[in-house]
C-alpha cells in the first residue's frame, strides 16, 4: 500500500504553527505541540544527564549498542512509514529519526565517540539538535510498523520511546498528556478524564436504564463488588464518549453470567506513560495492580483500547511481580472465548452494511489479538471485508503514540499521519469501520471527517450489543405479560 | 614480489583472520552478556520464543517480505549476499587455503558456478552502490562507510576474477593476487568494527529488541534518585 506525498496546500495546513512566536522564543522550542514552561538553561547538559540516568537503570544500552554496531542504512523502512510516505521528507525516515538519538549515544556513551570528542570534533549536542529530536519523535506515531521491515531487526519504535522519555525528563513533552497524567496520578479524581465517582455512577445508572428499555434485560455495571473474576479497566474516556462500547461489554457479561466489576478506587486503563515516560508507565501500572488487589479480583480485564491493553499486558508483569502478577486479558479475548464456548449467541443478520476491521497497532503488531475480533465480526456481519495490509502489518490510524490526545496537532494527524489509512479506508469502501481502541476511534473519526470519507467508526462491542441474543430467562417480563401469567 | 606474497599469505593472513574471529566473537559475546544481564534485571522474564524465532528467520531467509517494498533492490541485495558468502568460502583455490590453515577442507564449487557467482556479485555490488547513490532517501541516510564498503568488497572479487579467469602475464598476475589478498585481509580486519558486524549480530536482533522492552522494576524510584527528582510533581 502506497500513498502520494501531500500537496503544498496540505503541507501548509498540516505544519501550520500552533504557537505564538513569543512562546516559541521563551521556550526555545519550535514544535507544533504545546509544552509547559520548563527550564531552558543548559538543555544539552541536562539531556545528557537524563540519558545517563535512564541508561543506568534500564535495558536500553544493550539495544543501543546492538543497533549502532549493525545499522546498515538500507532505507527499507522508509517505504513502510506512513509519515514519510505522506511528507516525502527524508527527515521522516524511521532510520534517520533513530540516528538522531543513536548519534548522541555514539558520541557521548561509547569509547570511540568520547575519544573523538577529546581529539576535538564539533559534533556536540546542541539546543538545535534537541529541538530536532523534540519535533521528530512526536511526528512518529510509534506504530512500530517499520520494525517489521528492517532486515537488521532494529526496533525504531523503541528508540522513539526512549527519545521521548529522555525529553520528558528535561520538561519537553506534550502538555495535553502531562496534564492528564497529573490528574491521574495526583489529582482528586485519579483518572485522565477527571471524571469523579458520582458522575461515573450517574452515567452507569443512566446506561443501565437505557439498556433495560432497549433490550428488556436487566444489564448491570457492577460497582465495587469484591472477589470477582475480572476487574475492569476501560480507557476512562469511554465513560464519556463510547457509551455503546461499554453497553456491549455489560451485555456480554450479563449473557455469560461471569463476575466482573468496575472499582471506584481506580477505573482508568489509560497509560500515557507508554508514550512518553517509563516512570509514569510504572506508576500508572501500579495503580491498576493496587485496585485489583483491593477488589480481590483474579484477573485484570482491559476494555477496547490498544495502548491500555499493551501497557497492562506487557508491563504489569514487569513492574508488579513477574509471573505472580495478575493475568491481563483484553475484552475481545474474553468475548471471543465465551462465544467459542457457546455461551453467547448473536443474530447473524442484524448488520448488513459493508464492515471492515482496523487493527490497533498496540495489540496486533506483536501478533497478540488479530483473529478473535474477525471471527466475531464474521459471525454478526453479512458483509465483512478485509483491508490490506492488516493484522501484524496493519497501517496505523495516524494518531498513535499519544498524538491523538494532542488536539492542536489535529491538522497534522489527519493530513499527514492518517493519510495512508484514509486511502486504505477509501479503497476498502466500507461503511462501518470497527476499531476496538479509544485512541484509534477518536483519530479515525477525525480522519474520515477531515478527509470527507463516508464511513462510521465504531467499537467491536457496539456492534455485538446490537447483535446479542439474550436467553428468554433473562428477559424482564412487561407488566402486561406478568398479568397474563398470573391469570 | 614473491616475498610480499608469501608474507601476505602467511603471517598477515593469520593475523587478519585472528582479528576477524576474535573481533566478531567479542561483539557477539558482549551482546549475549548484555542480553543475559537485561534478562536478569527484567521484571517479566518470559520471552515469546516462537515470535522471536519466527521473526528472526523471516530475515535470515528473506522470502516473506522482500516483495513488500523496493523489490528490485531487495532481490539484488539477496543475490549479492549469496555470492559474497559462497565464493570466498567454497571456491576451489580458497578451500585449499582453508585446508592449509585449518587442517581440513570441504566440498568446492564447480568452475562454471564459481565463474558466474563472481560475475553476479560484482554486478550486484555495482547495482547496489548505484541504488544507494541514485535513491534520494538512501543517499540521505548514507554515511561514508555505506559507500566505501561496496567499493572495498569489489576489490577482491575483481582481482580474483582477473587472476582466475583471464590470461595475464605472471608479473601482473602476482600483482593482482597481492592486491586480492591484501584487500581481503583489510576486509577481515574492518568487519568487526563496522556495520558488516551484522553478519554475526543479526540473528540476535529479535531477542535483543524483545529484551529491551522488558523493563526492570522500580526504575521510577531509581531514576528519580539519580536525577535528584524525588517527590517532584508529575
Amino acid at each position: 500500500m502506497k500513498t502520494r506525498p501531500i500537496t503544498p496546500e496540505e503541507r501548509q495546513r498540516a505544519f501550520k504553527p500552533t504557537k505564538k512566536p513569543e512562546v516559541v522564543e521563551k521556550q526555545k522550542l519550535d514544535v507544533r505541540y504545546h509544552v509547559e514552561d520548563y527550564d531552558v538553561t543548559n538543555r544539552p547538559r541536562r539531556f545528557l544527564e537524563a540519558f545517563a540516568a535512564i541508561l543506568k537503570h534500564s535495558n536500553y544500552q544493550m539495544a543501543l549498542d546492538h543497533f549502532i554496531r549493525m545499522s546498515a542504512k538500507c532505507s527499507r523502512c522508509a517505504t513502510t512509514c506512513q509519515v514519510y510516505q505522506a511528507t516525502g521528507d527524508p527527515k521522516d525516515i524511521p532510520c534517520y529519526r533513530s540516528e538522531l538519538l543513536m548519534g548522541v549515544y555514539r558520541r557521548y556513551f561509547t569509547m570511540g565517540g568520547v575519544l573523538r570528542g577529546h581529539i576535538g570534533d564539533d559534533d556536540y549536542l546542541t539546543d538545535d539538535k534537541i529541538m530536532e529530536m523534540a519535533e521528530s519523535f512526536w511526528n512518529c506515531t510509534a506504530c512500530r510498523r517499520c520494525s517489521l521491515e528492517c532486515p537488521s531487526g532494529i526496533d525504531h519504535g523503541l528508540i522513539t520511546h526512549l527519545g521521548r522519555y529522555i525529553l520528558s525528563e528535561i520538561g519537553i513533552s506534550p502538555r495535553a498528556l502531562v496534564v492528564s497524567t497529573r490528574e491521574q496520578l495526583e489529582g482528586a479524581t485519579g483518572n485522565t478524564s477527571a471524571i469523579p465517582v458520582p458522575a461515573l455512577a450517574d452515567t452507569l445508572e443512566f446506561l443501565q436504564d437505557d439498556m433495560l428499555e432497549e433490550k428488556g434485560v436487566v444489564i448491570k455495571f457492577p460497582i465495587d463488588v469484591e472477589g470477582v473474576e475480572y476487574a475492569f479497566f476501560p480507557a476512562v474516556s469511554d465513560f464519556l464518549m463510547e457509551a455503546e462500547t461499554l453497553m456491549g461489554v455489560a451485555a456480554v457479561f450479563t449473557a455469560t453470567g461471569d463476575s466482573w466489576t468496575i472499582g471506584t478506587g481506580y477505573y482508568d486503563g489509560i497509560n500515557y506513560g507508554l508514550f512518553y515516560s517509563d516512570r509514569i508507565l510504572e506508576r500508572v501500572v501500579k495503580k491498576i495492580d493496587a485496585e485489583t488487589r483491593r477488589l480481590k479480583a483474579n484477573k485484570v480485564l482491559i476494555g477496547e483500547c490498544g495502548h491500555a491493553s499493551r501497557s497492562a499486558k506487557y508491563f504489569l508483569p514487569a513492574y508488579c511481580g513477574g509471573k505472580d502478577a495478575y493475568p491481563v486479558i483484553n475484552i475481545m479475548e474474553y468475548t471471543h472465548r465465551a462465544w467459542k464456548e457457546g455461551r453467547l449467541k448473536f443474530d447473524p443478520d442484524v448488520i448488513t452494511e459493508k464492515v471492515s476491521y482496523h487493527d490497533p497497532c498496540n495489540i496486533a503488531r506483536q501478533r497478540w489479538i488479530i483473529d478473535q475480533p474477525r471471527d466475531l465480526l464474521k459471525a454478526i456481519c453479512r458483509n465483512y471485508i478485509e483491508m490490506t495490509p492488516s493484522g501484524e502489518d496493519n497501517i496505523c490510524c495516524g494518531g498513535g503514540g499519544g498524538t491523538v490526545s494532542i488536539d492542536e496537532i489535529r491538522p497534522y494527524r489527519t493530513t499527514v499521519g492518517g493519510k495512508l489509512k484514509a486511502d486504505q479506508i477509501r479503497e476498502a469502501g466500507c461503511k462501518i469501520l470497527v476499531a476496538p481502541c479509544a485512541n484509534c476511534k477518536k483519530q479515525l473519526r477525525e480522519l474520515v471527517e477531515d478527509q470527507g470519507i463516508d464511513c462510521e467508526v465504531v467499537g467491536l462491542h457496539d456492534l455485538l450489543y446490537k447483535a446479542i441474543i439474550f436467553d428468554e430467562s433473562l428477559k424482564v417480563k412487561s407488566p402486561d405479560e406478568n398479568k397474563e401469567e398470573s391469570q | 614480489m614473491e616475498a610480499y606474497l608469501s608474507f601476505a599469505k602467511g603471517p598477515l593472513f593469520r593475523l587478519s583472520l585472528a582479528v576477524l574471529i576474535l573481533g566478531l566473537a567479542r561483539i557477539f559475546l558482549l551482546d549475549i552478556f548484555a542480553a543475559w544481564q537485561a534478562w536478569r534485571r527484567a521484571g517479566d522474564k518470559t520471552i515469546p520464543w516462537k515470535l522471536v524465532i519466527s521473526r528472526g528467520l523471516e530475515w535470515l531467509f528473506p522470502v516473506k517480505r522482500i516483495f513488500n517494498n523496493r523489490p528490485l533492490y531487495s532481490v539484488f541485495s539477496i543475490l549479492f549476499h549469496i555470492g559474497l558468502l559462497v565464493v570466498p568460502i567454497f571456491l576451489y583455490a580458497h578451500v585449499r587455503l582453508w585446508e592449509n590453515a585449518l587442517g581440513f577442507g570441504w566440498p568446492t564449487l564447480p568452475y562454471e558456478v564459481a565463474y558466474w557467482l563472481t560475475v553476479s556479485t560484482i554486478v550486484f555490488a555495482v547495482l547496489l552502490l548505484l541504488g544507494r547513490l541514485l535513491s534520494p532517501r538512501s543517499s540521505f541516510l548514507s554515511r561514508k562507510q555505506d559507500y566505501l564498503w561496496p567499493l572495498l568488497l569489489l576489490v577482491p572479487f575483481v582481482t580474483g576474477f582477473i587472476c582466475a579467469h583471464t590470461a595475464v602475464a605472471p608479473a601482473t598476475y602476482q600483482f593482482f593476487m597481492l592486491v586480492h589478498i591484501l584487500a581481503a585481509e583489510l576486509i577481515f580486519i574492518l568487519i568487526p568494527f563496522s556495520k558488516i558486524a551484522h553478519c554475526v549480530l543479526m540473528p540476535l536482533s529479535q531477542m535483543i529488541c524483545t529484551l529491551a522492552w522488558k523493563f526492570p522494576p522500580e526504575t521510577d524510584d531509581a531514576v528519580c534518585t539519580t536525577l535528584n527528582k524525588k517527590g517532584a510533581p508529575v
